[in-house]
């Protein structure tokens, strides 16, 4: 008997645990798996394999039975996600149901998950601009949160290797607030969209740009990419259905098969991860307890070092339900910030014009990624009545549609032959950084249990102040600058959503310098258990304007070689 | 989806045998593929006439050929809000009623001008009375202009639709874009 216990407790022993096999979980995997370290990641979810199960990739618009929309009975049953502007009939079986993951909503919070194999990367918007030492040195500047322990020129070499092995196309453009990185070639801006920049040129000098978004797309250096068995993205949008070629980066199609290919990956799949077992007389983290999604049944797995990239608030979830005697408030937790300081990006605003100029060109076959202005409010030094500032989509766009007036033979003539031009439409959407709170945390419930056995979270998360003035500001902002340009039509909008739609949730395990006022040092390890790695959203200190997948895709490349090199 | 397809037939298999050319549709059965709403056989083939009038045969097949009625129901079945199903199934039920009086006859008996000029005009009714005439005439427009040119028939035949929309140009003259015309 004690042979075969040791057996089994041999079997489940690796060199690492990654807990998630999302964007920033796979690629802690990939970076482990690849230099020879013997790695389990563990997923909530179910296995989704590349190609192989994405069962709408090649579906034609009326093979969808709604054609795309979702019954207002799922809608019904399903409010959080069915806010979620990629939440169609194409895409829904990956994203996570409201009614089977409660969870509680102390003040109004739009949870989107993704729970299977590759996470929320088979799901996300693609759009990859680096952070600046403008963003690190946020809070030490303007005296919130804590001062990052890292600066960019600690992230810059990883923000290459991941771009480079992503695939990332863009433009050099030398702004020293969002730094040029290894750019596959770009996509062209429309003529509308070049002509905006030249306005904003004539208008703002060298203050504001708009520039061509960064995205995780392969648009060159194709031999390269095929050996992660990924080609050139064809410009289908249908990214969220997952890519048969591969043409956008998701931990699917790229750093889990790589990870797999080395022979040193074991996915366990369909088990939800309870806490992570800290052993008291060895002062470490030596494993995590798991509950199978299927029988409910406990088993416990074992590493010298563990990653925990569960997106950002189910990290939070685990670590807060580590509990043991020497960590009674959670894993790390000593000085009560764990869950705390929880942020995310303010989408609420947006802004459309028309611009009656350019009538005579249109465009034509389809573009992964759009425009975007970097943040141009207080980056060299205050001057609003808000702190930080937002970064804004831009996009022009010309569309030809019938006269759908009558009925008759007539109307089938016009719809069969589109041939009305109206003017070009302009928009743009906020994209603000928040200032990260005490206020802002989540919580374990005390009483309401999931399925599994989990506690629910409690979300308590707001808009502050800071954030109306900067709604109000880009509004303006936006106003002018597309009045300048000449448009005309202009509409603003402030749809009040509630945070989370943005799914730019972060924080509660912040990084810093000090253990009494952080959870991570610099290198991403818990200050009080360092054989544990946090990379993902919840490690975020502040949130900067900038999508954030590209930074949790180098934390944790980074974090992963910090950990090899310390064992 | 299969459920549907199935209780699909099964309301042809045994719907389809009652059909009656009379007016009162209580002695039919419900076609229950349609749950929230309260369809019979007949009612659907006036709602594939009403269709088939919005967007007729030509050249090229009309709704009826490509069985737009089956789209618009499961539409407004799955995706419309309770009071708009309600119009919808008021409008569709007393649709003959008005045909009668504003043309002076059934719908079928119309012919195809006359059938036009009376969906023309319950369009735009802006009679009280005639808001659910008026609000189910609407939607039905709505879905069959839909249902007909995101149809299998349309996106594969007429105009096939591409999955691989190809290179970006953001600079394209109108002039230039050379288009062939579908005769309808």
């Amino acid at each position: 008997m004690a042979n075969l216990n040791i057996d089994a407790v041999k079997e489940r022993t690796f060199q690492a645990i990654v807990i998630g096999s999302g964007l920033s979980g796979s690629w802690a995997a990939k970076e482990l798996c690849e230099h020879g370290v013997k790695t389990l990641v563990i997923e909530r979810g179910r296995d989704v394999k590349h190609i192989k199960d994405y069962p709408t990739t090649n579906m034609l618009p009326y093979e969808f039975e709604h054609r795309g929309q979702i019954p207002l009975e799922v809608q019904n049953e399903n409010p959080v996600v069915s806010r979620c502007y990629a939440f169609r009939e194409d895409a829904a079986h990956f994203f996570v149901k409201d009614k089977e993951h409660p969870y509680v909503q102390e003040k109004p919070f739009d949870w989107i998950r993704g729970y299977q194999v590759g996470g929320k990367s088979l799901l996300w918007a693609r759009h990859v601009q680096r952070w600046s030492d403008f963003d690190f040195e946020g809070p030490a500047r303007d005296g919130f949160a804590v001062d990052w322990p890292i600066r960019y020129k600690d992230i810059a070499p990883w923000y290459s290797h991941v771009e480079k092995f992503a695939g990332v196309s863009g433009n050099k453009d030398g702004l020293p607030n969002l730094p040029d990185g290894e750019f596959l070639p770009g996509y062209p801006l429309n003529v509308v969209e070049r002509y905006f920049q030249d306005q904003l040129k004539k208008n703002y000098g060298d203050s504001r740009h708009m520039i061509l978004a960064r995205c995780a797309h392969i648009n060159g250096n194709f031999d390269y990419y095929a050996q992660q068995g990924r080609a050139k993205c064809q410009s289908r949008n249908l990214c969220q259905r997952g890519c048969p070629f591969g043409g956008y980066f998701s931990a699917n199609s790229s750093t889990i098969p790589w990870a797999e290919k080395t022979g040193n990956m074991t996915m366990r799949t369909d088990a939800v991860v309870h806490s992570i077992i800290y052993d008291e007389e060895k002062g470490k983290a030596t494993g995590v307890r798991i509950v199978d999604a299927h029988t409910k049944e406990m088993e416990e797995y074992f590493a010298d070092v563990l990653f925990v990239n569960a997106a950002a608030l189910n990290t939070n979830l685990i670590l807060l339900n580590s509990t043991s005697n020497r960590f009674p408030n959670g894993l790390g937790n000593d000085n009560g910030l764990l869950g705390k300081y929880v942020a995310f990006h303010n989408y609420r605003a947006g802004i459309s014009a028309d611009h009656e100029g350019h009538v005579e060109y249109t465009t034509q076959g389809g573009r992964p990624t759009s425009g975007y202005f970097p943040r141009f409010r207080n980056v060299l030094k205050q001057e609003t009545d808000f702190l930080r500032g937002y970064a804004a989509g831009f996009s022009a766009s010309r569309n030809v549609y019938p006269d759908t007036g009558g009925i008759g033979l007539d109307l089938k003539e016009r719809l069969l032959n589109p041939d009305q031009y109206g003017p070009w439409k302009v928009g743009s959407h906020m994209m603000g950084e928040t200032i990260p709170k005490e206020s802002n945390y989540v919580a374990l419930d005390p009483n309401q249990k999931d399925e599994w056995g989990m506690p629910l979270l409690r979300i308590n998360v707001d808009y502050d102040d800071n954030d109306e003035k900067m709604v109000k500001d880009y509004l303006e902002q936006m106003t002018e600058m597309f009045e300048k340009a000449g448009f005309t039509n202009i509409q603003t909008r402030d749809d009040h959503r509630a945070p989370g739609l943005d799914i730019h949730e972060m924080g509660g395990v912040r990084m810093g310098k000090d253990p009494k006022t952080s959870l991570l040092n610099g290198n991403h390890q818990l200050h009080a258990v360092p054989n544990v790695y946090v990379t993902d959203g919840a490690s975020m200190t502040s949130t900067a304007t900038q999508n954030p997948s590209l930074t949790y895709m180098a934390f944790a490349a980074r974090a992963a070689h910090h950990a090899m090199k310390t064992k | 989806m299969k459920r549907r397809d199935a209780l699909r037939s099964l309301a042809l298999i045994t719907g389809g045998l009652v059909l009656v050319p009379s007016c009162d549709f209580s002695k039919e059965d419900i076609i229950n593929a349609y749950q929230n709403l309260k369809i019979t056989p007949s009612l659907k083939q006036l709602l594939a006439d009403i269709a088939e009038t919005i967007i007729p045969a030509g050249n090229i097949k009309g709704a009826a050929d490509i069985e737009v009625q089956d789209f618009i129901l499961v539409m407004v079945n799955d995706c419309m809000e309770e009071d708009a199903r309600n119009s919808f199934s008021s409008g569709l039920t007393g649709f003959e009623d008005f045909s009668k009086k504003t043309a002076g006859s059934s719908f079928g008996q119309l012919d195809q001008k006359q059938k036009e000029s009376l969906i023309l005009t319950g369009l735009s009714t802006e009679e009280e009375s005639q808001k659910d005439i008026r609000d189910f005439l609407r939607m039905t427009k709505r879905f069959t202009t839909q249902g007909f040119m995101l149809s299998e028939y349309i996106q594969t035949q007429v105009k096939p639709y591409s999955l691989i929309p190809g290179e970006y140009k953001g600079d394209v003259l109108i002039a230039d874009i050379k288009t062939e015309r579908i005769n309808g």
